[in-house]
C-alpha cells in the first residue's frame, strides 16, 4: 500500500460516544481514512462492507463478557490488521494482544494523539508503539520475551513515563528518529516471538525491507 | 542491706556488669562471713574467758579484746564501704585469725584445742565468703588460718607433732565453701541472664508501643494544625486572610509544644529577620546586627523569636522610642540574643505579677526551653533584654529530659513481671542451695566421716549399726539428689522418709556410741546430719530446720545422759562448743538460704524491674528523640519557616509562590499521613494521597502504573514521591504520575505539561524535604518549554526472579 492511498477501516466498539470522537479524529487526518462501518458487534467486520476494511478497530470490552481474545484471534488468523482499542490500561492484556497477533494496542485515554497514527501504521504494515504499550513491554518479565537492549528498556519506560518523544531524546541525549528507531526495533522483535501470526510476519518483512532492523538482529 | 547500697562492697572488686542477683547475692554472702565470724569469735572468746584460770585471764583479755575489736571495725565497715581500703581489710581478718590461733598456747588444755579449732575453722569457712569475689585473699586467710593452728598447737604442747587431720579437714571446709559458692552463683548468673533475655523482649515491645503512640500523636497534631492551615493556604485566594496569622502561631506552639522537638534545629538568624516591626504608629525599627546562620533547637529558637516579637511589641507600647537594637550572636555552644532600646527605661521590680508579658512570654518561654532570659532596666536609661541558651548547659537539660520522659508512655505492667522475676530468682537460688548443701553432705560424709567410721570400728556398740546408719545417709543423699539433678523438686513423702531416715540414723549413731564419746573424733554422724536435712529442707522456713537441729540435738543429749556417766563442766563445754561449731554453723547456714530466698530473691528482682524500668525509658526517650529528630528536620527545614512566616505577615497568602509554597508543603504531609497506612502498596498509596491533594487543587492527574509491586522500605519511598510532591505542588493544570517496576529497579515519575516556577529547580534532585538520606535514590529532571519531568529511581536489592505466567 503506498504511503498516501486512503485507508478503509472497520470501527467494532460498542460506545457510541467513542465512535464519533473516532470519526472527528479520522476526519482531521491528512490521509483520508474511510470508517467503512461502524457497530458494537465483531460482525461488522466479518460483513460487508466491514468484511473488506483494511484496519479493523477492536475494542476488547464487548458487552457483559470479559476480553474479546477469540475475536481479536479469528480476524488475525484471517489476516486482519487489528488495532486494539481499550478501556484496559493493563499490560498482560497489552502482551496478550500483540502476542495474538494485534498491529497495535491502544488504550481510550492515548486515542487523540495515537489512533490515526496507529491506524496508519497498522494499514502500512509498520510498527507502531505508544506509551501504554512500551509500559507493558519494558516491565515485561515474562519468560518467552525478547531481549532487550538496557538502552531499549530505557526508552521504553521512559517514553511511557513522559508520553514525550522529545523528552525522552532530551534526556538521553539521542535525536526523536533515533527514539523512534529504538520503539521500532522493540516493536519488530516482539514481532519475532510467541505464536506465529501472518501479520507478524508482515510487520517483520516491511521492517527489513524498511532497513528498521537487520536480520542479524533478531 | 538497704543501707549498704548495692553498690556499696568493700571488699569485693567492683562488680560491673553483674546482674543483680549476682550482686545481691555476694553482698549478701559477704555480709553473713562477717556476721557469723564475729558471732563465733565473740561467743567463743568469752567461753573462753569464762572457762579461762585467774592467772590466764589477762593475757586471753588481750587477745580477745584486740579480735572483737577488729571484728567490730569490720562489721562497721560492712556499712560504709568506701571508707576502708581493701588492704587494711585483709589485714584486720589476718589479725583475727592470728589472735585467736593464740588464744591455744595461752589457755592450753582439750577445750581450748577444740574451741580454737572450732573458731579457726569457722573463720576459714567465713572468708570464702567475706572474700567471694577475691578466691586469692580467701585462699590466704585459710592458709593463715591453718598456720596459726599448727603453731598453736606446736607451742602449747612442744615436742607433740602436729595433727594434720584437723588441717585436713579445714582445707576440705574452705574448699567446700567456694565450691558451694561457685555453684550458687552460677545459679544467680543463670537468673540474671534469663531475666535479661526476658527483660530485652520486653522492652522491645514496649519500646515499639510507645514509638507508634507518640508516632500516631505527632501525626495528628500535624494533621490538625500546620496540614489543615497550609491546605487551605493552597487551595484559596481572594478570600478574607485576617483568621491566618493568629492561626499559624498557634499551630507553630502546637508543633513546639510536642516533646521532642527541641531536637530538630532552627537557623535563629533567619527567624528573627522574621521579627514583625509592627505597623503605623506602632511601628518598631529595628536595627539587627546578627550574622547567620545561628543554628540551634528549633524549641529554644522559637521561644527566642516569640520573646523578642514580645519584646518589640513592649518597646512600641511603653519606650517611648521608635527604634532599637537587636543582635545575636553564638556564644560557648550556645546563643545570645540582646534586644536593646534608650527609651525610658523602667523599675522591673514595679510591674504587677499579672501582667505576663515580660514574665511569661519572655523569661518564663525561655524557661520552658532550658534557656535564661533577663530583662535590665532603670528608669531613664532604657531597657535591655537579653536571652541566652547554652547547649551544654547539663542542669536544663537534665531538666527538660525529665520534663520529656513525663510525657511519653510508661513501659506498661512493671509490676505484673515483677513477681514472675522474684520466682524466677528464688528458683535458681534455691536450686543453687541445694546443690552445694548435696555437695557438702556428701564430700563431708565420704571424706571426714567415713575416715572417723573407719578408724574408730572398734569403739562402737555394735559396729554394723554404725555401718548401717551410714549407708542410710548415703542412701537418703542419693536418692534426693537423683530428684535435684533431673531438675525436679523432691516429692513430699520422699522428703517425710528421707527426713525419718537421717533422724533414724542420728538416734541409732548417738545410742551405740561409748559414753564419752559424743562430738567427739569418733562422733562422724553428728556433724554431717545437719547437712542432710538442710539439703532437704532448703526451701521450707528455717524454723523448720531449726526445729530438726533441736530434735537432733535431743536425742543426742538424751543419749549422754542415759548413758549413766554425766559429763563433767569441762566435757560439757567441750561438747558445747563443739555443737556450736557443728549445729551452730548448720542453722546459720540454713537461715542463710532463707535469706536468700525472701530476702535477696525479691530484693534482686525489685534491682532488676528497676534497672529494667529505667533502661527501658532510657530506650524510649532515646528511640523518639531520634524519630523526632528525623521528623522535625524536614519540618523545621520547611514547614515552621512557612508558618513563622504567615504567623507574622511577612508571607502572604495573596503571594502565589506562597500558596504553591503552602500547596507542596500540604501534600508532602499528605504523604506523611499515608505511610502508616495498611495497604498492599503503601508507595501506590502515598502517591495517591498527593495526587488526591492535587486534584482538590483543580489539576488534571493521570497515574499509570507498570510492572509488578515490590516492597520499598519507608525512608525510600520518602525520597522517590517527594519529587512528585514538588511537581504536583507547582502544577498548574494537568500532570502525569507513573510508577514503573521492573526486576532490577522501581521508578516514579511525574511530568507537568505547565510547571509554575520552572526555571527555580523545582523537583530538582536537591534534599529540599531535609531528611538525611541513605536511600540510594538517583533523581533526574528534564524541562523542556514549560514542562517539567521528574524521574525517581531505585535499584532493588535483589532481582524478583522472572514471572512464569
Amino acid at each position: 500500500m503506498s504511503d498516501n492511498a486512503p485507508v478503509s477501516v472497520v470501527v467494532v466498539d460498542d460506545h457510541p460516544a467513542i465512535l464519533a470522537g473516532i470519526e472527528a479524529w479520522y476526519a482531521a487526518s491528512q490521509r483520508p481514512i474511510t470508517v467503512v462501518a461502524a457497530g458494537g458487534a465483531v460482525q461488522e467486520a466479518w460483513t460487508p462492507p466491514g468484511s473488506t476494511a483494511d484496519v479493523v478497530i477492536l475494542d476488547l470490552q464487548l458487552g457483559e463478557g470479559g476480553p474479546a481474545f477469540g475475536s481479536l484471534r479469528r480476524l488475525v488468523d484471517a489476516e486482519r490488521q487489528v488495532v486494539v482499542y481499550s478501556m484496559r490500561d493493563d499490560e498482560q492484556t497489552a502482551l496478550n494482544c500483540l502476542d495474538l497477533g494485534a498491529a497495535t494496542f491502544l488504550t481510550k485515554s492515548e486515542g487523540r494523539e495515537h489512533l490515526v497514527e496507529a491506524t496508519l501504521a497498522a494499514a502500512d504494515d509498520r510498527p507502531y508503539m505508544p506509551p501504554a504499550l512500551a509500559g507493558a513491554l519494558g516491565t515485561n518479565t515474562r519468560a518467552d520475551r525478547p531481549q532487550l537492549s538496557a538502552r531499549e528498556e530505557d526508552v521504553l519506560i521512559e517514553w511511557f513515563q513522559s508520553e514525550s518523544k522529545e523528552l525522552v531524546a532530551q534526556r538521553l541525549g539521542i535525536s526523536v528518529r533515533t527514539v523512534n528507531s529504538y520503539l521500532d526495533r522493540v516493536r519488530i522483535k516482539y514481532a519475532n516471538v510467541g505464536r506465529d501470526a501472518r501479520t507478524k510476519a508482515s510487520l517483520v518483512a516491511r521492517a527489513i525491507q524498511d532497513g528498521l532492523v537487520d536480520v542479524a538482529d533478531l | 542491706m538497704q543501707h549498704g547500697g548495692y553498690g556499696g562492697n568493700g571488699a569485693a572488686e567492683p562488680m560491673h556488669g553483674a546482674g543483680s542477683s549476682e550482686r545481691l547475692l555476694i553482698l549478701t554472702l559477704q555480709r553473713y562471713g562477717v556476721w557469723l565470724r564475729s558471732g563465733v569469735v565473740c561467743l567463743c572468746g568469752a567461753l573462753g574467758v569464762v572457762l579461762a584460770d585467774v592467772a590466764e585471764i589477762p593475757p586471753a583479755m588481750s587477745l580477745l579484746v584486740p579480735a572483737v575489736l577488729a571484728c567490730g571495725v569490720r562489721l562497721y565497715a560492712l556499712r560504709h564501704p568506701r571508707m576502708f581500703p581493701v588492704a587494711l581489710l585483709w589485714t584486720l581478718d589476718a589479725a583475727v585469725v592470728v589472735l585467736t590461733g593464740l588464744f591455744q598456747p595461752v589457755l592450753g588444755g582439750e577445750g581450748a584445742d577444740v574451741m580454737v579449732e572450732a573458731m579457726v575453722g569457722i573463720c576459714v569457712v567465713a572468708f570464702q565468703y567475706e572474700w567471694a569475689t577475691r578466691p586469692v585473699a580467701a585462699f590466704g586467710l585459710a592458709a593463715l588460718g591453718t598456720v596459726v593452728c599448727v603453731l598453736g598447737d606446736v607451742l602449747s604442747s612442744p615436742g607433740h607433732s602436729a595433727d594434720v587431720v584437723p588441717l585436713v579437714r579445714m582445707f576440705v571446709q574452705a574448699g567446700l565453701s567456694r565450691a558451694a559458692f561457685l555453684m550458687v552463683r552460677a545459679r544467680a548468673r543463670a537468673a540474671d541472664r534469663s531475666a535479661a533475655a526476658r527483660a530485652a523482649s520486653r522492652r522491645e515491645a514496649a519500646v515499639a508501643a510507645a514509638r507508634r503512640a507518640t508516632e500516631r500523636e505527632y501525626l495528628a497534631t500535624l494533621h490538625d494544625t500546620a496540614s489543615a492551615t497550609l491546605l487551605m493556604v493552597s487551595q484559596g485566594d481572594g478570600r478574607d486572610w485576617s483568621w491566618l496569622p493568629p492561626r499559624a502561631r498557634q499551630d507553630l506552639e502546637a508543633l513546639s509544644a510536642m516533646p521532642g522537638f527541641e531536637t530538630g534545629s532552627v537557623d535563629l538568624a533567619a527567624l528573627l529577620s522574621c521579627v514583625p516591626e509592627g505597623e503605623g504608629p506602632a511601628r518598631v525599627q529595628l536595627k539587627t546586627h546578627i550574622e547567620g546562620p545561628i543554628m540551634t533547637p528549633s524549641g529554644p529558637g522559637l521561644a527566642i523569636f516569640n520573646g523578642v516579637r514580645e519584646a518589640v511589641t513592649n518597646v512600641a507600647r511603653h519606650a517611648g522610642v521608635r527604634e532599637a537594637e537587636l543582635r545575636a550572636w553564638p556564644e560557648e555552644g550556645g546563643v545570645v540574643v540582646e534586644l536593646s532600646d534608650a527609651g525610658r527605661g523602667f523599675d522591673p521590680q514595679s510591674v504587677p505579677a499579672r501582667r505576663r508579658g515580660i514574665s511569661g512570654s519572655i523569661i518564663g518561654r525561655m524557661h520552658t526551653a532550658g534557656g535564661s532570659a533577663f530583662v535590665t532596666s532603670h528608669p531613664g536609661t532604657g531597657t535591655r533584654v537579653q536571652w541566652r541558651w547554652h547547649g551544654r548547659d547539663r542542669e536544663p537539660q537534665a531538666q527538660d529530659g525529665a520534663q520529656v520522659t513525663g510525657d511519653i508512655p510508661r513501659p506498661p505492667r512493671v509490676q505484673a513481671h515483677h513477681s514472675a522475676a522474684v520466682r524466677l530468682i528464688r528458683g535458681q537460688l534455691l536450686y543453687g542451695a541445694q546443690l552445694a548443701v548435696l555437695l557438702i553432705s556428701l564430700v563431708w560424709q565420704f571424706t571426714i566421716s567415713l575416715r572417723r567410721l573407719m578408724v574408730h570400728q572398734d569403739v562402737y556398740r555394735p559396729a554394723w549399726a554404725q555401718t548401717a546408719a551410714f549407708v542410710c545417709l548415703a542412701a537418703v543423699a542419693v536418692t534426693g539428689g537423683a530428684y535435684l539433678l533431673r531438675g525436679r523438686q523432691i516429692p513430699p513423702r520422699v522428703r517425710g522418709w528421707s527426713l525419718g531416715s537421717v533422724l533414724a540414723a542420728s538416734a541409732v549413731c548417738a545410742f551405740t556410741l561409748p559414753p564419752g564419746q559424743s562430738t567427739g573424733p569418733a562422733d562422724w554422724a553428728f556433724g554431717v546430719v545437719g547437712w542432710h536435712a538442710l539439703f532437704l529442707l532448703a526451701d521450707l522456713r528455717v524454723g523448720v530446720y531449726a526445729a530438726f537441729l533441736g530434735a537432733h540435738m535431743g536425742l543426742n543429749a538424751t543419749a549422754v545422759f542415759l548413758s549413766g556417766a554425766p559429763p563433767t563442766a569441762a566435757e560439757s563445754a567441750v561438747m558445747g562448743i563443739s555443737t556450736i561449731s557443728a549445729c551452730g554453723f548448720q542453722f546459720s547456714v540454713g537461715a542463710l538460704v532463707t535469706r536468700l530466698l525472701h530476702g535477696t530473691a525479691p530484693a534482686a528482682g525489685t534491682a532488676a524491674a528497676q534497672e529494667e524500668e529505667l533502661r527501658t525509658r532510657e530506650r524510649i526517650h532515646e528511640d523518639m528523640q531520634r524519630d523526632h529528630k528525623e521528623r522535625y528536620r524536614a519540618l523545621t527545614a520547611t514547614t515552621v519557616p512557612l508558618l513563622v512566616g504567615l504567623g507574622h505577615g511577612v508571607l502572604s497568602p495573596h503571594d502565589e509562590e506562597v500558596r504553591r509554597r503552602c500547596g507542596v508543603e500540604a501534600t508532602r504531609m499528605r504523604r506523611l499521613f499515608a505511610e502508616g497506612d495498611a495497604v498492599a502498596d503503601p508507595l501506590l498509596n502515598e502517591l495517591r494521597a498527593c495526587v488526591e491533594v492535587a486534584e482538590h487543587q483543580g489539576v488534571t492527574v493521570s497515574l499509570a502504573v507498570r510492572g509488578r509491586p515490590g516492597e520499598v522500605p519507608v525512608e525510600v519511598r520518602r525520597e522517590l514521591v517527594d519529587p512528585v510532591a514538588v511537581i504536583l505542588g507547582h502544577t498548574r493544570s494537568t500532570a502525569r504520575v507513573t510508577v514503573v517496576w521492573t526486576p532490577r529497579a522501581v521508578r516514579v515519575s511525574a511530568i507537568s505539561e505547565d510547571c509554575a516556577d520552572v526555571h527555580h529547580g523545582v523537583g530538582a534532585a536537591s534534599p529540599t524535604h531535609g531528611r538525611a538520606t541513605d536511600a540510594n535514590v538517583t533523581v533526574v529532571r528534564t524541562t523542556r518549554g514549560g514542562s517539567v519531568w521528574v524521574d525517581a529511581g531505585w535499584r532493588r536489592p535483589s532481582a524478583s526472579g522472572v514471572d512464569l505466567a
